[in-house]
């Protein structure tokens, strides 16, 4: 073998030094070049989510839907909890959308619940991210099945659960299907029953 | 491996009768995990192979300095650092894709076939020579990762690349959605080439 075989151990700690400071600039390069586009990326995601959850208009360029999330949404709390309003017309809030994380199957779901004001009625749901089978577990992202949760009372005390309502879990994906709702009941139950609404 | 390479016996040898996943047996893990659906499979390809092909190149090109005794290492910091450039790159300009590969594209630095053409051809062939053959190995990953893809999504989801093509309207199979599929499928394959090659080799000592 030729090469630097047999050089001593200050050449071998020198040439790794340079070559780690060469590619760690390189990469540090790349990503501050990339950065900012990154970051739009995520926050034009994340507006289309909160979007959807309110059953809004989810489509159009970048611009548009900045517009459109910056008329009618904005950040809020709900008791101690960070959470997205919904703005009617005359600008009294109408609907939030609260964040929840939870265990799925394979990996953390999270994602938003939208609740209308008085936390009586799911406005619908959207899963930000998780790391379900695709195309089994990983359809909770499809409309089929998000769909299904718009309209779903928690009045009285009520609990989401498969086969009420019209609410049906995925076929090939029951674990997911059931950690899903078992992640949106413990939010219910756990932090929005104890809030008092102020109408 | 013959010991002159030329540019015809790398392109042969990688695409075909030395084949990363199905006669060398490497990369199971990545054909196995992203391969239920065409697009994911050809991205999580096309990055390997720009992985290979350029690490392979660099180190190549490094060949002289590189201390051997720290050789391992130095393979592996070069390779990291292409695949995070695979990742910035696919989260910037290809959002969807990125997510929908998850973790994986991150293991592409895991992937036996990248450091295995370091250890048996950059370290002793020329820059050029190191790129093809880098090159031609991704791609015929990407060959076999497609192939794959091609059984699984038609038969798992009645779809190629997310068109609807399931026409007659059969029932799709839920375990080609699920990575045990591939495991018969590329088991299935690795029959098929190992037969082929044992025929060959009888002609000809026939």
């Amino acid at each position: 073998m030729s090469g630097g075989g047999g050089r001593g151990p200050v050449y071998t700690i020198l040439f790794i030094l340079v070559l780690s400071a060469v590619f760690a600039a390189a990469l540090a390069g790349a990503n501050a070049l990339y950065r900012p586009r990154i970051e739009a990326n995520r926050e034009l995601a994340e507006k289309r989510d909160l979007l959807y959850v309110f059953g809004m208009d989810t489509g159009g360029t970048p611009g548009e839907v900045a517009a459109r999330f910056d008329a009618s949404v904005r950040k809020d709390t709900l008791g101690d909890l960070e959470v997205y309003a919904r703005l009617d017309g005359a600008g009294v809030v109408e609907a939030y959308a609260v964040p929840f994380v939870g265990a799925g199957l394979w990996g953390t779901i999270r994602g938003y619940l939208g609740v209308s004001q008085d936390l009586q009625a799911v406005r619908g749901v959207v899963f930000t991210s998780h790391s379900e089978t695709p195309g089994l577990g990983g359809r909770i992202d499809e409309l089929a099945y998000k769909e299904q949760f718009r309209g779903l009372s928690l009045a009285g005390g009520a609990r989401l659960a498969y086969g009420e309502g019209d609410l049906d879990a995925i076929t090939g994906a029951t674990s997911t299907s059931n950690a899903v709702l078992r992640i949106l009941n413990d939010l219910v139950e756990n932090t929005l029953s104890g809030l008092e609404v102020v109408p | 491996m013959s010991p002159r390479e030329t540019v015809r016996s790398v392109i042969r040898r990688n695409l075909f009768s030395e084949n990363q996943v199905i006669r060398q047996i490497l990369g199971i893990c990545s054909s196995l995990a992203v391969t239920n659906l065409l697009s994911n499979s050809l991205v999580m390809g096309l990055g390997l192979t720009f992985t290979t092909a350029l690490s392979s190149l660099t180190l190549s090109a490094l060949r002289n300095w590189i201390p051997h005794r720290i050789r391992m290492i130095v393979q592996t910091l070069v390779i990291a650092a292409y695949v995070i450039f695979v990742d910035i790159f696919l989260k910037a300009n290809l959002p969807e894709i990125s997510k929908a590969l998850g973790p994986y594209v991150g293991l592409i630095i895991t992937n036996c076939i990248i450091m295995g053409r370091a250890e048996a051809f950059a370290q002793k062939n020329p820059p050029l020579l190191s790129l093809l053959d880098g090159l031609f190995a991704g791609l015929g990953y990407t060959g076999v990762l497609l192939a794959i893809a091609f059984i699984r999504e038609f038969l798992g989801f009645g779809t190629l690349f997310g068109y609807p093509v399931n026409v007659v309207g059969f029932e799709t199979w839920t375990v080609m959605v699920m990575p045990p599929s591939a495991f018969f499928l590329i088991g299935v394959m690795i029959w098929i080439a190992s037969a082929r090659m044992a025929a060959k080799k009888g002609v000809k000592k026939a």
